[in-house]
């Protein structure tokens, strides 16, 4: 098992290392960032003064190298637009990704999971086919749109919700956090529904599907012979069998979410993670882009390592089948 | 309904501790873009400026109209060729209480090359060699050389309390010291209450402010980036007042009885590019092989290009009237623009003659490239371009692209035929025909930015002399020549000037639209 945990270990920094130089080397590709942030007016010994002092003009690999031994020690570089370590950036605005990230997918969970167990459950009723109905619509319309017309509606029409912005926060652990005060929740709403509807259809669906399938199957037919509750039989066997699947999405969309809610933050003016890379990639922001890019890989690989170790935990043909 | 009954409650809660006789006024501001630092010196860019002017004071003042007045200098001189005489005004406060003198200036002038960032400040400090303080209140700015337009320079030298920021002075330190506040004392309207990056600025009135207190007991500005999110918290009553309304906005503003508009011509004038080296990269024959010799050399072929345009329609249609055709590349009225050009003609058949002169009776094929997400309408006035070429016989690839891809690959000289805008920051026309019109030249720190290795002797001749004009009408009068010149030349082809929207709640304010795009608190009066 050891030997196992340390394979996988090895594997998980080879992949940081390679995504490091790809990295690198796309964000390279984009373009230089200095004919973007230097004035256009600046004359050329100005340009070639501000391209030596942020080191663009040595050779790509000696930048490369540079920038890992900086990262060993934990450094990340400084943003060329804010002059701040990107690392305090990032980690300054995490918060704020984290909680409406949280909200949206819980939320969508939370809802998701009971509508799309009675929608497998009573396919024909009419109940369940306003529910898939939904789901479809869910799926279908555009983020962006949906936003706009949250924020016309709750906002402009009838006045009940903020239409943007991070309301009033409090310090918890360190950190501001908004969800608890009336004020930020207020805030928080109708940006974690806009960013939940795609969640949730997608959760009906999984929902239904598995609850369709298991119904089908020996053990409800068993259960049931045995002289089971209804309801006895859904919370107790149906919904600790579909779990496994909504489980793995459950973790796969939270990462997703924390690391590209951009759109959703854009619109209401949310002060997370999504709008600082966009606007780090519109201004060519390289080492704000790299740190981040790298700290995504860093958490979609952490997730992988402790999925893979859990499995191997749990069973024991995933062990022999790498060792064999 | 319940949020809005609590906040209700709330103002009363609030209007009732403050008592009835103060009546405490915020103006909080949806602004498209803000600062990136509080560090004034850090970068260049028009929203930091934006933001910084409510913290901060200029040695010089520009005016609503770009003209220079006098700021934190009440009056200057030329005393010889490389030496200009700043007269400090004097009783000016910062914030911590302390006395504003030629120490600060100095300190201001000298810190800049040490923390600037990529968005350089040092062009606005680059004639100065060395800063000799008199006395208290007045100081001498030695140049390298004649340096006619170092006060307009100067309406970007942010001036910073040399004791509040001597802590906060190295790369490393500035932006931490200024983010915290801690160094961000200066002499403007507002004080610092705090800021964060991409968050909101909240500022608070400075009672010992030069010009007097502002109208304005606390001053919000938020951040949002999205037009549209924008407009809508406006019109949610969330903020009073959002800068840069899209076209499409402004017609359906006109009927909104609760929102007030306030329009205003912008420094940014759309030009067309005709690269002028041979060979060019990206013109063919109509089968699509690159051309033997570039046609854009020929001035026949570069007054068909200016003929094709309708620059009427680009207004009325394209921009939904915001905007003025222009005939030069500078808006009209600044230092240097020529009042005396006409207006550009639109005769797509003279253009296909012209073509046929030239021995492109059946025209060619060019590659168009423009930025899509700069300024408004850029993407769609590259469309518009690209039919009415072909109108007049020039099949145009329409590249309507990002600037983050755009910008670079033109720097490189991948383009033939681009356009993009540009905006005189300074008002006056060295800023712009110093870098897009004189040869690109190395010692003499000219021709930065053209790309299209334009060149004409006689316009270099003129550009040189007046940079070293003290003389204002006589600099005038050499500026306005280089233009004609330049325009006649139709290398760079002017298309149109855009205008800039603000949108207000009715009746809660009024404000004189400044052709910088800045969003003054200090100049936004409350209505009534």
């Amino acid at each position: 098992m050891t030997g196992f945990a340390i394979q996988r270990l090895l594997q998980a920094i080879a992949v940081m290392l390679v995504m490091s130089a790809i990295v690198f080397l796309g964000v390279y590709a984009i373009g230089d960032p200095m004919e973007l942030l230097i004035p256009p007016e600046a004359p050329q010994d100005i340009r070639r003064e501000i391209v030596a002092r942020f080191g663009l003009d040595r050779p790509l690999w000696v930048q490369y190298l540079t920038f890992l031994g900086n990262v060993v020690q934990g450094d990340f570089g400084r943003s060329f637009i804010y002059n701040m370590p990107v690392l305090d950036l990032i980690l300054g605005r995490l918060p704020a990704t984290l909680e409406l990230t949280l909200a949206a997918v819980l939320g969508a969970t939370l809802i998701g999971v009971p509508l799309g167990i009675y929608a497998g459950y009573r396919p024909d009723r009419a109940g369940a086919r306003i529910v898939m109905a939904l789901s479809i619509l869910g799926f279908s319309v555009p983020t962006f749109w949906v936003g706009l017309i949250l924020i016309l509606t709750f906002a402009v029409s009838l006045g009940w919700l903020p239409a943007g912005g991070r309301g009033a926060t409090v310090e918890l652990l360190g950190t501001q956090w908004s969800f608890l005060t009336a004020n930020g929740l207020s805030h928080l709403l109708l940006p974690a529904l806009n960013l939940a509807l795609f969640k949730l259809a997608m959760m009906i669906r999984l929902a239904r599907a598995g609850t369709r399938e298991i119904m089908l199957t020996d053990t409800v037919q068993f259960a049931r012979a045995a002289g089971l509750a209804e309801t006895t039989i859904l919370r107790h066997h149906v919904l600790k069998l579909i779990a496994i699947p909504i489980v793995t999405v459950f973790g796969l969309e939270l990462g997703s979410t924390l690391a590209f809610a951009v759109v959703t933050e854009t619109i209401f003016s949310w002060p997370g993670l999504g709008k600082l890379i966009i606007d780090s990639i519109t201004n060519l922001d390289r080492p704000v882009m790299v740190a981040y890019l790298i700290l995504v890989a860093l958490l979609f690989v952490t997730i992988n390592l402790v999925v893979d170790i859990l499995y191997a935990a749990l069973d024991p043909r995933v062990r022999r089948g790498r060792t064999a | 309904m319940r949020f809005k009954a609590l906040s209700t409650v709330a103002a009363a809660a609030l209007a009732a501790v403050l008592g009835a006789g103060a009546v405490a006024q915020t103006l909080t501001v949806g602004v498209r873009g803000g600062p990136e630092s509080l560090d004034p010196h850090y970068s260049a860019l028009g929203t930091h400026a934006d933001a910084a002017k409510h913290i901060f004071d200029t040695l010089v003042w520009s005016g609503d109209d770009l003209q220079i007045e006098p700021g934190l200098a009440e009056s200057w001189r030329p005393l010889d060729d490389t030496t200009w005489e700043f007269k400090l005004r004097q009783g000016v406060k910062f914030h911590d209480g302390s006395d504003f003198t030629a120490e600060d200036v100095k300190f201001s002038i000298e810190r800049i090359p040490v923390v600037t960032g990529p968005t350089t400040l040092l062009i606005y400090v680059r004639r100065v060699k060395e800063v000799v303080i008199v006395d208290p209140h007045t100081v001498h700015i030695k140049t390298d050389g004649p340096a006619a337009t170092l006060p307009n320079d100067f309406v970007r030298l942010f001036i910073v309390s040399h004791q509040a920021a001597k802590d906060f002075s190295t790369k490393e330190t500035a932006a931490e010291g200024f983010n915290s506040g801690k160094a961000a004392i200066g002499t403007g309207p507002f004080k610092l209450v705090s800021w964060e990056p991409k968050g909101d600025l909240v500022l608070e009135r400075f009672d010992a402010y030069w010009r007097g207190p502002a109208h304005w007991q606390r001053v919000v500005r938020k951040e949002m980036p999205n037009d549209s999110a924008r407009l809508a918290a406006l019109k949610a009553g969330q903020v009073d007042l959002v800068n840069y309304v899209s076209s499409a906005d402004w017609l359906s503003l006109r009927n909104d009885a609760r929102i007030e508009t306030f329009l205003a011509n912008s420094v940014y004038v759309m030009n067309l590019q005709l690269d002028q080296r041979e060979p060019t990269p990206r013109v063919y024959d109509l089968a699509g092989n690159p051309l033997a010799k570039n046609p854009l050399r020929d001035p026949r072929v570069r007054e068909a290009f200016d003929l094709a345009i309708d620059r009427q329609v680009m207004v009325d249609v394209v921009l939904e009237g915001l905007g003025r055709p222009a005939n030069q590349i500078m808006p009209a009225g600044f230092f240097g623009s020529n009042p005396r050009l006409p207006e550009r003609q639109h005769d797509p058949k003279r253009a296909r003659a012209l073509l046929a002169e030239a021995g492109y009776p059946d025209g060619f094929k060019i590659d168009l490239f423009c930025t899509a997400d700069r300024l408004p309408g850029d993407a769609a006035i590259c469309q518009g371009l690209g039919q009415m070429f072909a109108q007049a016989g020039i099949q145009a690839n329409v590249n309507a692209i990002t600037r983050t891809v755009y910008f670079p690959a033109q720097a490189k000289g991948e383009y033939s035929v681009f356009m993009n805008g540009w905006g005189t920051l300074t008002g006056e026309a060295s800023y712009t025909l110093g870098s897009l019109a004189h040869t690109k030249d190395e010692t003499l720190k000219l021709g930065a930015f053209n790309r299209i290795a334009y060149s004409n002797p006689e316009v270099d001749a003129l550009l040189q002399a007046a940079i070293k004009e003290i003389d204002d009408t006589k600099r005038r009068a050499l500026f306005e020549d280089a233009m004609a010149l330049i325009m006649a030349d139709r290398a760079l082809v002017p298309i149109v000037n855009l205008q800039t929207v603000w949108a207000a709640a009715k009746g809660k304010l009024k404000m004189t639209p400044r052709v910088d795009e800045d969003t003054l608190a200090y100049f936004i009066r409350p209505a009534g």
